[in-house]
């Protein structure tokens, strides 16, 4: 049988179909399901027991699939997004003791990195609940890009000429 | 022509599966994606000249709410400092340490770097040990209301306790 080695990343939303201003629940799930040939299927069917009739039916949730980009397959773009989300926000926590405890050139250069790629990911997010039609996004998303850039561009400038991150940190609590 | 690929794919991965025996084939694949759909509620709201409903203006404010909003705030205030500095860094003719005893030796200037210990050890701490409960949810834990509540108010007091600690360390140079 074909390919079913990717990733499907399923966004279910609830009906309101307003993106989050109340950040009380997450209106849109994102359920990833795995689909491997042979393997047992994550996607639980929502069982439903009707009295009046002799058999209980399953209905399965309503799927909406990810786009696909090429033919039969689909794009983990977001799913790979996602996690390279978590995964720069993990490699943040571990930095900050890293700087406390081996301050240097090679802790600066990564703190820059992880604080940049972070902070332009955080934002984007924001830019995406908030911002609405086509061409505003891509402004945003433009102006974003250049904010970031000239953000890591002056970190690592910082890093080169002057004192560097964990040093300016240092010194600004030794006032 | 395209959709109707698409779901003719869709229907081929959909049939394999039969062999689970999940009625997987009552799931109907949509043509368009979630941001399609998305970008078609804003424009049909929009062109129809329709108000927002009132939402954030009428819901009871809750405390995982705020937090939330919270966390978002913090990172953008951190975003905006981070970005700040970094333009002055390429901006600004000196160096970094003759800036900090220039503001120091201010008659304003000890009270000034206090507030600045403050202005990051307050958001960085909130929005750090809010992203580890972020994190923790992202594994899966924690969903329940009482452990959402808990942990909300787990961070906030180690926010503060940070912090406090934070603001009063003075290291060596």
């Amino acid at each position: 049988s074909t390919v079913l080695n990717s990733a499907v990343q399923v966004q279910c939303y609830c009906t309101c179909a307003v993106s989050c201003y109340l950040h009380l629940v997450r209106c849109s799930v994102t359920i990833k399901i795995a689909l491997f040939h042979r393997s047992s299927l994550l996607l639980r069917p929502l069982g439903v027991q009707q009295k009046d009739q002799d058999r209980p039916y399953q209905l399965t949730a309503r799927i909406h699939g990810s786009p696909s980009l090429y033919s039969g397959s689909g794009s983990k773009a977001a799913s790979l997004h996602w996690t390279g989300e978590r995964v720069v926000s993990v490699m943040l926590l571990a930095l900050g003791p890293a700087a406390y405890y081996i301050p240097g050139p090679a802790i600066d250069y990564s703190l820059a990195a992880a604080i940049t790629l972070h902070s332009h990911w955080g934002i984007g997010q924001v830019l995406t609940d908030y911002i609405h039609g086509e061409s505003k996004i891509k402004v945003a998303n433009a102006c974003l890009f250049l904010l970031s850039t000239v953000t890591f561009a002056g970190l690592c400038y910082f890093n080169h000429n002057d004192v560097g991150i964990c040093k300016a940190v240092a010194l600004l609590w030794s006032k | 022509m395209a959709l109707f690929l698409r779901s003719l794919t869709r229907q081929g991965t959909c049939l394999s599966r039969s062999q689970f025996g999940v009625l997987y084939r009552h799931a109907v694949p949509m043509g368009t994606t979630a941001k399609e759909e998305m970008n078609k509620f804003w424009a049909k709201n929009n062109k129809l000249n329709r108000p927002m409903s009132p939402h954030v203006t009428v819901y009871k404010w809750s405390v995982p709410m705020m937090m939330s909003i919270s966390h978002r705030g913090t990172g953008l205030g951190l975003s905006a400092g981070v970005s700040a500095f970094a333009l002055l860094a390429l901006v600004l003719p000196g160096s970094y340490p003759y800036y900090l005893d220039l503001i120091h030796s201010q008659s304003f200037g000890p009270a000034l770097i206090g507030l600045a210990k403050f202005g990051i050890a307050f958001p960085l701490s909130y929005h750090t040990f809010n992203g580890i409960r972020h994190l923790c949810w992202d594994s899966g834990k924690g969903f329940k209301i009482p452990e959402v509540y808990g942990s909300g108010y787990t961070v906030i007091v180690l926010t503060v306790l940070t912090t406090i600690a934070a603001v009063a360390y003075k290291g060596a140079a």
